[in-house]
């Protein structure tokens, strides 16, 4: 070995010195450069760690399992989205939920796979009279707000969130939050039109499209808050008239225009027939408006409207139960029924969603709704066909059916007397009345010479913090019994017991 | 001035070899296959495609780089061609050095000729207005993504990259351990989000495990920025900047592996 070193001539052995040197000084000039790099990489995969990476790499089938390991995670996901395209046409909706996770998992800025991923939850799992399965909203809606996280400057998934609170839940204070977050966008800025703003497509990157801010409105409209309602439509349609201007011609355009000066327009004359007194007086033939209620306090002769909530349970059939009942609201409003667990609670889905599973499978819950004809109302709920999905295998084998009357949910036609917040209803039976006196559930402004912030409309003064008055609903509740769920037992008005404010009014 | 003789000869030589039409023409046909996701909603669509599209040039030009350069210098010594070259006034790093050019200008060929057909692609969706009018009733509608080619200029670093790391191998190994390794480093180049969390990890072995492959293996994985081009909402702060410290780590990075394989070969008895 050492007579072949020396036969190497020395200007080869200075070569390679000079070589190992810059060689080693190179190397450590790389290592330098990735750190320099590893910052600014952290920004193109802000949302990928180990865990998830690790998690998805696990879950790949061998055919996908390649190109996330050579670093085209995006490829993989839309791969495996194509196969979930599959499976929603085959109706193999089972198979979509860990595709979904995985995607999600691959590309956290695949903020379509979150939105569909979220409405298949809430929508497509159903029982066999299509209710659907609301232990899923958990999930669903922990899902969305991972999109969200993953995607604080796309407003799509935010708009998703709101409209799944909106549609599905009943949830308007959450909707509200995730529509004014949508609107928001990056810059906080909601009023700057874009340059997009002529095809109404989207306003990225200076605000969420048009369709956001009417949702907001609406569900400003659920609310009770007409004021806020209309000031939001104001800002729709200062928005909708630069789109204008810029494209005459554009018929969506005028549409959406046209839509929106309807909708103010409609928010003022509802307001003014539901609650101005003097307005109503000299206008509106409508008998019991929701402004009565207030009339009453203030000596006038017609009060808050009764009601009288009453219903009857059979059984049947074991899991199956026959509702019937009257109440004094005109066709097309609704009773909204609820079967539980006795000690039914929403279950948080876990902030690190591994599976797209509600929380406890174990649980059942039940909810509908009953449209009222002639002031009655009659329904089957058969829940023995879906043991999977009703269990009834709770400890304390309890359980709670709730019909609710919710104001804020009702046909318009019924809310002219009602009021958005039930301002114009009563029972008979006092304890059937309810109000919803969560802080989030900010309550109208409107009723004349109240100014939002005066008593309540019906003489007794209800505290709540913040203004105007908590929806009023009209509920009751019947306990019953494993026996009398298997219709052993009958179910009688000695079951109905006190409404407890645990029970959420939202449809989850 | 000899290295680029090499280099022109040994173009030549990798252009006629079979395999690497066969790789050329499957990442031509995954591009064009793109397409027909068109059944999908359009954001999806365009997803799919942008994703896919990237995914088939670097696919094509990882076998491409690494089946071309893992046969340059053994074939050369295999076929006893080295001692004609060697035994002119030829030095051995200038055979290393007109080797690597030569492979990784074929390589640079066939990664902008797939980039073209992958643009070419992109525009034709362009012209297709609505989905039932326009040009090629196969091809989705949807715009034309000129950030693309900073996705392609990228492969393009990563595949400079790779053939350094593939000839500095065949200084002193066989194809097909060669082909293994080059694979295996790539892949495990391309984790850099996870051995770089592995730096921070509190366990000491785990740690400095971590910043061995973090620091010394060639991060394949800086060059994926794709996520970013697929999804424009997905914004970063300086793309330029992270584009230029990448072009100087893969020519730095590139230098250190092509210094060794001088060493390698300058030592490697023939």
């Amino acid at each position: 070995m050492a007579s072949n070193m020396n036969r190497i001539p020395p200007e080869t052995n200075k070569r390679r010195t000079i070589l190992g040197i810059a060689g080693v000084v190179l190397i450590v000039l790389a290592g330098l450069m990735q750190n320099r790099i590893d910052p600014q990489r952290k920004e193109y995969h802000d949302k990928e760690n180990v865990e998830t990476t690790n998690a998805a790499l696990g879950g790949l089938n061998n055919e996908f399992l390649l190109l996330p390991l050579l670093g085209f995670r995006e490829a993989a996901a839309g791969l495996l989205w194509v196969r979930c395209d599959e499976f929603f046409h085959s109706g193999d909706y089972d198979a979509i939920l860990p595709l979904v996770r995985l995607i999600t998992w691959l590309d956290p800025h695949a903020d379509n796979v979150y939105v569909t991923g979220a409405w298949h939850l809430d929508y497509n799992f159903t029982d066999a009279s299509e209710r659907s399965d609301r232990r899923y909203i958990a999930p669903a809606l922990s899902l969305l707000d991972e999109g969200i996280k993953n995607n604080p400057n796309i407003p799509d998934i935010k708009f998703e969130k709101g409209w799944q609170c909106f549609d599905k839940v009943k949830d308007f204070a959450t909707a509200e939050g995730a529509f004014w977050q949508a609107i928001r966008g990056p810059k906080g800025d909601f009023k700057t039109v874009g340059d997009k703003d002529q095809d109404n497509e989207g306003y990225w990157p200076n605000a969420a499209p048009l369709k956001d801010v009417h949702m907001l409105a609406h569900t400003l409209e659920k609310r009770g808050r007409l004021a806020d309602a209309m000031e939001i439509w104001d800002m729709a349609l200062e928005r909708s008239k630069v789109v204008l201007a810029k494209k005459p011609d554009d018929f969506a355009g005028k549409s959406m225009h046209d839509a929106e000066v309807h909708n103010r327009a409609e928010d003022q004359q509802r307001f003014f027939d539901r609650y101005s007194y003097t307005n109503h007086s000299a206008n509106n033939p409508t008998k019991y408006p929701a402004v009565y209620a207030v009339a009453n306090t203030n000596g006038g002769k017609v009060g808050p409207f009764d009601v009288a909530l009453s219903a009857t349970i059979d059984v049947p059939r074991p899991h199956v139960f026959k509702i019937n009942g009257r109440v004094n609201l005109a066709d097309g409003g609704r009773i909204d029924v609820r079967i539980t667990d006795w000690h039914y609670k929403d279950r948080v889905a876990a902030k690190d969603l591994r599976a797209l599973e509600p929380p406890d499978l174990s649980q059942t819950i039940l909810i509908d709704s009953i449209s009222i004809r002639k002031a009655k109302f009659s329904r089957e709920m058969d829940m023995s066909k879906d043991p999977k999905m009703y269990s009834f295998s709770n400890k304390d084998k309890l359980y709670k059916i709730v019909l609710t009357f919710n104001s804020r949910t009702t046909s318009p036609h019924i809310q002219d007397y009602s009021g958005w917040s039930g301002e114009g209803l009563i029972d008979g039976k006092s304890d059937r009345v309810m109000y919803d006196m969560d802080p989030g559930q900010l309550a109208t402004t409107m009723i004349e010479g109240q100014g939002g912030k005066g008593p309540a409309w019906d003489g007794k003064t209800i505290p709540f913090k913040n203004y105007g008055q908590p929806p009023r609903i009209i509920r009751m509740t019947f306990k019953i019994t494993e026996d009398q769920a298997m219709g052993n037992k009958p179910i009688t008005n000695a079951d109905i017991v006190p409404n407890d404010n645990e029970t959420t009014i939202m449809l989850k | 001035m000899i290295a680029w003789a090499i280099a022109r000869q040994t173009v030549n030589e990798a252009l006629r070899r079979r395999i690497m039409w066969v790789f050329l023409i499957s990442g031509f046909a995954l591009i064009a296959l793109m397409p027909l996701f068109g059944y999908l909603a359009p954001k999806d669509s365009q997803t799919v495609l942008r994703s896919l599209g990237l995914a088939a040039i670097l696919l094509a030009g990882l076998f491409i780089t690494i089946v071309t350069c893992i046969y340059l210098i053994p074939v050369e010594i295999e076929r006893r061609t080295i001692y004609t070259v060697l035994s002119k006034p030829v030095q051995r790093f200038e055979f290393v050095l007109g080797k690597f050019l030569g492979g990784f200008i074929t390589v640079s060929i066939n990664v902008l000729a797939m980039g073209v057909v992958f643009l070419l692609m992109l525009y034709l969706q362009s012209l297709r207005k609505t989905p039932d009018a326009g040009f090629f009733p196969w091809i989705t509608s949807g715009s034309f993504a000129p950030e693309m080619v900073r996705g392609i200029f990228m492969t393009f670093f990563q595949m400079l990259l790779l053939a350094a790391l593939t000839i500095f191998f065949s200084t002193f190994t066989t194809p097909i351990v060669n082909f293994f390794l080059s694979f295996g480093i790539f892949m495990v180049g391309n984790l850099s989000s996870v051995t770089d969390s592995l730096t921070t990890n509190t366990n000491p072995i785990v740690r400095t495990t971590g910043q061995i492959i973090h620091y010394l293996l060639p991060n394949f994985g800086n060059f994926n920025i794709q996520n970013a081009l697929i999804h424009p909402t997905n914004e970063i702060t300086n793309p330029v900047e992270y584009v230029r410290n990448n072009i100087i780590y893969a020519l730095i990075y590139s230098a250190v592996l092509l210094i060794l394989a001088i060493i390698v070969f300058d030592r490697r008895e023939v």
